[in-house]
């Protein structure tokens, strides 16, 4: 008998020992592409996540518990990031989700957390679709494209002293929803537009397009890119002989970018959430501190890493308790003040709010020449 | 000159500087094809080695433009060579699906390798050529450029001497044509294998260096050259260099006058729908085995 | 031989085992992990038709199995038709697509033939991905459900849980699998392997080695493209990327080194080759590249393959055979 109750005692020990586990640790779900062609920035994101959690466990965590992180490869491969987040709610049971980085991932990822009953933020994937599904455990914390668009379209013609706008965007939806919401605003201010090419997302030579946006004449083209097909687009523009000034959404004003394109980097505007040349206190403070531990600049998607998981544990603090429903509750009635301003979600769970900046490449150095604000949409 | 005329120009330019580099891996494949009769799934890598390579020498290692370029293209040989004595020796009589799924395999294999030792990160390798643009009546061009056309048909031209008129070269053709009837006469076809490998690696490498200084090269460029190789393969005429040639030129033109001309995205299907016309009217390609 | 006591009895083991597995299974991350397998199973014992036995290395499997799956969505998401209509829907569809495919290249053979498959594949993951009001290109299609198994008497039976899911997906793959195997038994499958094994001689003999080509392409692909709507109700989503390469290479590496030619051993090659890559989770590159080099050295020095040939060494009759000959 008295064998009976150890036993007893220890099977109940090991069942309920998940659980003690759980209640000591608050722990939040990170999908990012750590491997594939953009492992590069999905790296720098995690590492972001990782040095901001440790900020916030020595001064206490959230609700007296340590923030555990459970980071899994997403590689922006939507079935991968399916298993992933699969693994990361079922095995190691989240509270919450951060991902996926690729607009194709996080749709697949977001209905894992639809099924699952977990709140998930995006700081990165802009696709419109994404918020007018009416998920309600998917919350995107980054304006989109027509958002940024609505917010610098006027401001541009003045900006670059330019009428004649050419676009020369990627054909996939971030670049086609661009050339449908970027024309009206532009309009509005005085603009016109000449050319609309496209390239697709495995090209890395673009001669054909850029001489059909040269034989339409522009003073401005407007693009949208990541670091790679940025680098190139922005060479074989000016190898084809394009003075004019070059604006895109994307990876323009990044280091990698504008040590890559060299001397073609010169003088090129970004349209971007965030840059590491913002003065404000809490930028300073970040980029002291990123300089300091990651030996570099912030990118993009470090200050998109650095909206997500404050505006999470922001959420996790005001709902008292580490459950998701609650999360989700409170998520929706976020009012953050951070790194690019305030941030609110509206009925679709997309942020407004938020500071947004053109900067231009001086000497090296993306410079804010503009900021706006983005209004709900 | 009117701008419809000027634009064409530029149209046709940019399609040559892509024509002649299709045409230069399209004669390493149908080389491949021709004497060993393997489709080599892995030759697209071939292309990427040479690139990362030469990445590699001149700006790791900080060598001279001029030196690393044909440096990359040595070492990729090698790496052609020790495969070939190491594997593709092994499969002279073997069937189709063995040689394919080796070069499958080989590909996969060396894409990771190369993922692994440089990252998936994009690199364009730097060049001593100054980036301001040429122009001529209207139509631009750079140094760079200039130097890709020049080298690319210098080696095209190179290529298809030694095939008609050097010693290997007939040695090869014999091969290609009558395999048992060379090995009686005496021509060792050991040693033709290993050429006609060694060579079909260094035009594609020699392609990948050269174009690297302006078209970025990734470990995962490989399987993108690789398609691109066997449509102008298919469209030449398997195992013909007149027909790879030729094949490569068009395809270049016709996708920098279809990006011009036609409505977007249609750029990449060209090949393709030339492809099914081959297939429907000339099965064998535009030219017959050299 | 196939018949014989011991072979039944395994069977029969391996037939409760797999039904077991969700009554001793609870996890649902394993249990995912077995309900994937279960549909790349389905998928490639239907390829192993045109590699193993007829022995054409198609490679544009994976791109029917993609386009079953879009079939399978775009029915369910325009006209709203579940499952249950849309897996055979796209079995049909991509039966009749590998047809007319057929109908083009199957007179060509080897390097030609491999080629062409490859460029139809990556023509049809240019269609998913350009035509988007079709399609909705690289956002793809989301929102797709496994539908509950309504019988009459009973009402409906929600299938959603992974435990009820993976019973769908064993029958599934147990109804490919018997589809094939009684191919392969039959006067065809014969037929399949004298075309291998000695084209001309089968074409003397009358054997028309398009016309057999064409059933192992055809039936084959339509497998595949139910398993395609499968998962694509799975996983919710379907995307451009489901096109990828890296599908045609999983499945390729499942039925070579499961062992081309058995239906078992690609089978069992779906399996391990599902959960060794999740174990493997950590060594994304080095995974591959050993994936890549045992390829290679399994197609140099093993053609059987690695698995089949290895449980059939636990067999006692084949040992004694073996013994006997050796003697």
């Amino acid at each position: 008998m008295p064998t009976f109750r150890l036993v007893l005692t220890v099977v109940v020990s090991l069942a309920l020992a998940p659980f003690a586990f759980a209640q000591d640790n608050v722990r939040i779900g990170v999908v990012q592409p750590t491997t594939g062609p953009v492992a590069y920035d999905g790296n720098i994101y995690v590492s972001t996540v990782k040095m901001l959690v440790d900020d916030m466990n020595a001064k206490g965590g959230v609700l007296g518990k340590k923030i555990e992180l459970v980071v899994e490869d997403g590689a922006c491969n939507p079935a991968q990031s399916v298993n992933a987040a699969e693994k990361l709610v079922v095995r190691d049971k989240v509270v919450a989700l951060l991902g996926a980085f690729c607009s194709t991932s996080t749709a697949a990822v977001m209905e894992v957390a639809k099924k699952h009953k977990i709140p998930l933020i995006t700081g990165i994937s802009t696709a419109a679709q994404l918020t007018e599904q009416g998920n309600p455990y998917f919350f995107r914390a980054v304006a989109t494209t027509p958002m940024l668009g609505n917010a610098f379209g006027p401001v541009l013609p003045k900006a670059l002293h330019a009428k004649r706008f050419a676009f020369l965007a990627l054909n996939d939806d971030w670049g086609r929803s661009m050339v449908a919401s970027y024309p009206k605003a532009i309009e509005s201010a005085g603009g016109e537009i000449v050319a609309t090419e496209f390239f697709q997302q495995s090209d890395l030579q673009f001669l054909s397009q850029i001489t059909k946006v040269k034989a339409s004449n522009p003073d401005a083209i407007v693009s949208n890119a990541n670091t790679q097909q940025a680098v190139a687009l922005s060479k074989q523009i000016r190898e084809l002989g394009i003075t004019v000034p070059l604006v895109g959404e994307g990876s323009w004003t990044s280091d990698s970018y504008i040590k890559l394109a060299g001397p073609a980097a010169e003088g090129v505007y970004g349209l971007v959430e965030y840059v590491y040349t913002i003065r404000n206190p809490i930028n300073d403070a970040f980029v002291k501190e990123f300089q300091a531990k990651l030996k570099e600049n912030p990118t993009k998607f470090a200050g998109a890493a650095h909206n997500a998981i404050h505006i999470m544990v922001d959420a996790i603090r005001r709902a008292g308790a580490a459950d998701p429903e609650k999360i989700r509750t409170a998520l929706e009635r976020t009012d953050y003040n951070g790194l690019v301003g305030n941030i609110k979600f509206d009925e679709k769970h997309q942020a407004y709010g938020q500071t947004v900046y053109l900067a231009r490449v001086t000497k090296g150095i993306p410079e804010v020449i503009e900021t706006a604000k983005i209004s709900k949409p | 000159m009117s701008p419809t005329i000027t634009i064409l120009a530029q149209h046709l330019l940019n399609g040559v500087l892509i024509g002649c580099a299709y045409a230069l891996i399209a004669m390493g494949l149908t080389m491949i094809f021709g004497v060993m009769n393997i489709a080599n799934f892995a030759h697209g890598e071939f292309y990427m080695l040479g690139g990362f390579v030469a990445f590699y020498l001149v700006s790791l290692m900080r060598l001279d433009y001029f030196v690393a370029l044909p440096l990359a293209v040595a070492v990729v040989v090698a790496l052609a060579v020790v495969l070939q004595h190491s594997i593709f020796r092994r499969l002279r009589e073997a069937p189709v699906m063995t040689t394919t799924l080796v070069t499958i395999g080989l590909s996969i294999f060396l894409e990771n390798a190369a993922l692994l030792l440089w990252g998936p990160q994009p690199q364009s390798i730097p060049t001593p050529f100054p980036p301001k643009p040429l122009s001529f009546l209207g139509v631009y061009t750079t140094p760079l450029y200039l130097f890709c056309m020049a080298v690319t048909a210098a080696l095209i031209v190179v290529g298809h001497v030694l095939i008609r008129r050097t010693r290997m070269g007939k040695a090869m053709r014999a091969t290609f044509q009558n395999k048992e009837a060379s090995a009686l006469v005496g021509i060792r076809i050991d040693r033709i294998y290993a050429y006609a490998f060694a060579f079909g690696a260094a035009l594609a490498a020699a392609a990948g260096a050269v174009l690297g200084g302006f078209i970025p090269v990734e470990p995962a460029s490989g399987g993108v050259i690789t398609l691109k190789a066997f449509i102008v393969v298919i469209l030449g005429g398997m195992g013909s260099f007149v027909g790879a040639i030729v094949g490569g030129l068009l395809l270049g033109l016709a996708e920098a006058l279809g990006a011009g001309y036609l409505p977007n995205g249609w750029k990449d299907a060209i090949g393709f729908f030339a492809v099914i016309l081959v297939l429907l009217l000339r099965p064998e390609g535009l030219f017959k085995r050299a | 031989m196939l018949d014989a006591l011991p072979y039944r009895l395994a069977t029969i083991a391996v037939l409760v085992a797999l039904f077991a597995i969700p009554l001793v299974v609870h996890d649902d991350y394993y249990l995912h992990l077995f309900i994937v397998s279960g549909i790349f199973a389905a998928a490639v014992v239907g390829l192993d038709l045109i590699v193993g036995y007829v022995g054409q290395l198609s490679l544009a499997h994976a791109a029917f199995f993609a386009m079953g799956a879009y079939t399978s969505a775009l029915l369910f998401i325009r006209l709203h038709w579940s499952m249950w209509l849309g897996l055979p829907a796209a079995a049909l569809l991509v039966g009749v697509v590998a047809i007319v495919l057929g109908s083009i290249i199957l007179r060509t053979r080897g390097h030609r033939f491999i080629i062409i498959t490859v460029v139809f594949a990556e023509l049809m993951r240019l269609v998913a991905t350009n035509w988007v009001d079709m399609t909705r290109g690289f956002m793809g299609l989301p929102g797709l459900v496994v539908p509950p198994l309504v019988l009459p008497g009973i009402g409906a039976i929600d299938l959603t849980s992974k435990s009820r899911f993976y019973y769908v997906v064993l029958v599934a793959a147990i109804v490919a699998f018997v589809i094939c195997r009684v191919i392969v038994r039959s006067s065809i499958g014969r037929k399949f392997v004298l075309i291998r094994e000695n084209e001309p001689l089968a074409e003397s003999l009358g054997i028309s080695a398009f016309r057999y080509s064409m059933i192992a392409f055809a039936v084959g692909a339509a497998i595949a493209g139910a398993a395609g709507s499968l998962y694509a109700h799975y996983v919710g989503f379907v995307s451009p990327d489901l096109f990828n390469f890296s599908y045609v290479t999983i499945m390729l590496i499942m039925v070579i080194l499961g062992g081309k030619g058995t239906l078992v051993g690609p089978a069992l090659g779906a399996v391990i080759f599902t959960f060794l890559p999740e174990f493997l989770r950590e060594a994304s590159h080095w995974r591959m590249i050993t994936f890549a080099a045992i390829l290679i050295a399994a197609t140099l020095f093993m053609p059987k393959g690695i698995v089949f040939p290895l449980l059939t060494h636990l067999l006692p009759r084949e040992r004694r055979l073996r013994n006997a000959r050796a003697a």
